[in-house]
């Protein structure tokens, strides 16, 4: 019996392309997750800062791309030594001002041998926020040299543009409309704030984090997001998730909202 | 007691009051709903982002197709106008044939793929408008014009004939320019998508939308889909002809579809040469616009995505030449070339070997331990770019030798100079295969930086050496003597199965290009600018990706047989009255003295 040229045709076909995702399925497969943001704030002991930073390499810094530790990159330098070492790179220079200015503005010294390809790691795509590349140093500097990197040595401005909500990073300095007073009643009243979290002078929750400094280490953009959408914001490192209340939309006034954020961005 | 006019202000007074208190109480909700605006909306089942690829790629498919068919289309049709060959004008006429039954398909499908994105991606889609609206106008018309142009094209086949037949030629070129600024509007957005620019830190246009259309990768994406619209056109083309050459019944029609099959082939096959050097542009402007979307895109997670487009286009450069080499066989004075067909086989397949090994492997440990790394003491050598380049520009110009004998098989040149002629062409590839070879293992021993660099010379060496041996090849055959007709319809049958083959492979790779091209942004719709904060923001697995490629790529051409079937049942219903179509069917059975 023939068999017809349709069947054969509709066989190859399907011979041809099984063939090629068989294929596709028997090598490693690796997917691209996007990164989960990183919040650290208040005093975060240097090994949990150095653990955080060396998950934001392997994931969201998109560092290991190029640079390797412990072993010479094609394109960029080893990391491995790299805290004792960038002590000595630029003179006058201290080991975490270098770490800096090489995450920040990776251009301003590139090793010998080297292309100038490093981007700026606080600007889009990769948008490392200030929680993040405080821990990025750490982990830097952990690599052969001593941990001394504090959240005031990571400037202000960084990671203002990290954002990527269609309308770039929220901007480095926003002033709210709202009563900083009334936000501050609110906080310690109605939103019950002060219950779970921390603010010298005004209370002392032990539940989530320490926001005295937190318009320091967070842009607005988070903050207000925050209120709003506690989970959908991710969890600060080291505090337990869910607990923060979801409802906030709901309970609060438009003007209460921009009362206690109007607030939370004064605490710097 | 106060009059009606005195107490009407009090009672405006409390209404306000009332309404204001009502307003304030509305507010906190105002305050969720504003937390809840619509960003995405999920497709039922499958997921808004399964939905949106399936339909996109589809519209993709087709919308090659309809674009590339109409380029070779209308220069088939000015040849047969000047030489006045009544079977290429036929030919042109059932290429466009193929594009008009395809042309509804592509438009219902853009008009779905855009339904799609404005219900499910909302916030993209106005931030896109926000952006590219004044485009949105003249894509519009443009597909107006496109549509006319192309119904008058074909309609007007017989009316604008003869004298006229300059018109009907100008409405053929029309139609293209029209289609080819379509597909460069059209490549604006999804480029703008990869390298955004011309727009602010906020996302808002910082002068006019030439700054956001003329965005890094625009231009080398547009000539690279160009050419590679050709390639899918020719393939797709051929592999009709093909089918229908399989269940021909007469030999005339076997015939006339070989023909036709292998001027779809030709056509794919020139594009196909020249495609590598496109896709070479487009990723050196990936590089230049973001280095870490250009080696998350080489190096990333996306490397073995390279292995398999490696695999794809060796199939594809094996599957053409072997089409060429089966042709030689209907063509008398061929064998004096078969010689070589085993030199260039062995170099296919080396070429093959060595652009389908990867660089480093995923390995376990222990495996890792045995081999002494992830990288392999011997082969690793063959995975590195330097390697590569200098296999697909060894394998471009085997492919072009192979054209070449098959252009001269049956030919004879008679003019004097033809001893040097041909001396200067073996000459032109043997240099062009030396600077290859010489740059492919100096680039083992300078910086990468450099070593990219190297890639343009050997493109230049390839490309060189073609246009040379083609500006002798063409005046030195000119009325050469033949050896004998071209058995047209004579072919074996595998070769029309490889040409089936190669229209698979290639739609499949389209594919793949596609999910390489949109899973290079990761988490981004818009890179760096607008983020993916769906549940589909991951980018997929290969394994992944290749499952869906093939089932939208079934889907393709069960869509592509019943639209070529219904198109074809016209002619059926015309044959049963005893009559044609548009065009008389040409008889080339019998031989012809031209190879090409």
């Amino acid at each position: 019996m023939q068999i017809p040229v349709g069947v054969k045709v509709v066989a190859l076909a399907l011979a041809t392309m099984g063939a090629y995702s068989w294929f596709a399925n028997s090598i490693p497969q690796i997917e691209s997750k996007p990164p989960q943001d990183l919040s650290l704030e208040g005093n975060v002991p240097p090994a949990q800062l150095v653990k955080a930073g060396e998950a934001i390499f392997h994931t969201k810094g998109s560092c290991e791309t190029c640079h390797k530790i412990g072993e010479k990159g094609m394109r960029a330098p080893d990391l491995g030594g790299v805290g004792a070492r960038s002590g000595k790179r630029k003179p006058g220079m201290s080991a975490k001002q270098y770490l800096i200015e090489s995450l920040l503005q990776p251009a301003a010294y590139v090793v010998e041998g080297y292309p100038p390809i490093m981007p700026e790691v606080d600007k889009p795509p990769i948008g490392l926020n200030r929680s993040e590349l405080w821990a990025m140093v750490a982990f830097l500097e952990s690599l052969g040299g001593t941990v001394d990197v504090t959240l005031d040595d990571i400037p202000a401005t960084a990671g203002a543009a990290a954002g990527g909500g269609g309308g770039g990073g929220a901007a480095a300095a926003v002033k709210m409309p709202g009563d900083v007073n009334a936000g501050k009643t609110v906080f310690t009243g109605k939103a019950v704030c002060g219950a779970c979290h921390t603010i010298n002078g005004v209370s002392q929750g032990k539940v989530g984090p320490d926001l005295t400094q937190i318009a320091k280490i967070q842009a607005p953009d988070y903050i207000m997001k925050k209120v709003l959408d506690p989970a959908g914001m991710g969890t600060v490192s080291g505090f337990p998730a869910g607990v923060m209340p979801k409802d906030f939309g709901a309970r609060l006034t438009a003007k209460e909202y921009t009362d206690l954020v109007a607030f939370l961005l004064t605490l710097k | 007691m106060k009059s009606g006019a005195a107490a009407r202000p009090g009672a405006w007074a409390a209404l306000l009051l009332v309404a204001f208190s009502i307003a304030l109480a509305a507010v906190p909700a105002g305050a969720e709903e504003a937390a809840k605006e619509t960003v995405y909306r999920n497709f039922p089942l499958i997921g808004s982002r399964l939905v949106v690829w399936a339909v996109a790629q589809l519209h993709l498919n087709f919308a090659a197709f309809i674009l590339g068919v109409p380029v070779f289309a209308v220069i088939i049709e000015v040849v047969g106008w000047r030489t006045r060959d009544a079977k290429y004008d036929w030919l042109a006429h059932e290429f466009v044939k193929l594009v008009f039954a395809a042309f509804s398909t592509t438009a219902l499908l853009g008009a779905l793929l855009l339904f799609l994105f404005v219900g499910f991606y909302p916030k993209f889609w106005a931030f896109m408008t926000n952006i590219f609206f004044t485009t949105y106008w003249i894509y519009a018309l443009l597909f107006f014009a496109e549509t006319f142009t192309v119904y008058l094209w074909y309609y007007g086949w017989a009316w604008l004939s003869g004298p006229r037949k300059w018109i009907h030629v100008g409405l053929g070129v029309l139609s293209n320019l029209f289609g080819i600024t379509i597909l460069f509007i059209a490549n604006s957005w999804l480029t703008f998508m990869m390298s955004p620019s011309g727009i602010t830190e906020a996302g808002q246009l910082k002068g006019g939308v030439w700054a956001a259309v003329a965005n890094p990768t625009w231009m080398p994406l547009n000539v690279h889909r160009l050419i590679a619209n050709l390639v899918f056109g020719g393939t797709i083309a051929a592999a009709y002809a093909a089918f229908r050459f399989l269940n021909a019944k007469t030999d005339e029609e076997r015939a006339l579809y070989d023909w036709m099959g292998y001027i779809g082939n030709f056509v794919a096959l020139s594009a196909f040469m020249v495609l590598p050097f496109a896709g070479y542009w487009l990723g050196r402007e990936i590089y230049a616009f973001n280095q870490t979307m250009g080696i998350t895109m080489m190096g990333g997670f996306m490397s073995w995505l390279w292995i398999i487009q490696a695999i794809l286009i060796g199939v594809l450069f094996l599957g053409s030449n072997y089409y060429l080499w089966l042709g030689m066989e209907r063509i008398p004075g061929s064998e004096r070339y078969r010689k070589y067909v085993p030199y260039m086989l062995a170099l296919l397949s080396l070429g093959f070997m060595v652009w389908a090994t990867p660089h480093s492997l995923i390995l376990t440990l222990d495996e890792a331990r045995a081999m002494g790394g992830t990288h392999h003491p011997f082969l690793g050598f063959f995975g590195v770019m330097s390697a590569k380049n200098t296999a697909v520009n060894l394998m471009i110009l085997t492919t072009f030798l192979s054209y070449v004998l098959y252009r001269r098989a049956n030919r004879l040149s008679l003019k004097p100079w033809v001893l040097t002629g041909m001396a200067v062409q073996w000459a032109a590839f043997a240099v062009a295969a030396g600077i290859v070879v010489f740059y492919g293992v100096y680039g083992y021993f300078v910086e990468s930086i450099v070593r990219i660099g190297f890639s343009v010379y050997q493109v230049g060496a390839v490309l060189g050496a073609i246009a040379l041996v083609m500006t002798i090849d063409i005046p030195m055959f000119k009325g050469a003597r033949s050896t004998g007709a071209i058995r047209w319809g004579q072919i074996p049958a595998r070769s029309q199965y490889v040409l089936i083959l190669l229209a698979v492979t290639f739609t499949w790779l389209m594919g793949l290009m596609g999910f390489a091209r949109s899973g290079i942004r990761q988490y981004w719709h818009v890179y760096g600018v607008l983020r993916d904060t769906s549940v589909d923001a991951v980018t997929p697995a290969l394994g992944y990706a290749a499952n869906i490629i093939t089932l939208v790529t079934i889907g393709f051409f069960a869509l592509v047989m019943f639209i070529f079937w219904l198109g074809g049942l016209p002619e059926k219903g015309a044959a049963m009255e005893g009559g044609h179509g548009h065009a008389p069917v040409p008889v080339i059975a019998g031989g012809s003295d031209e190879s090409s």
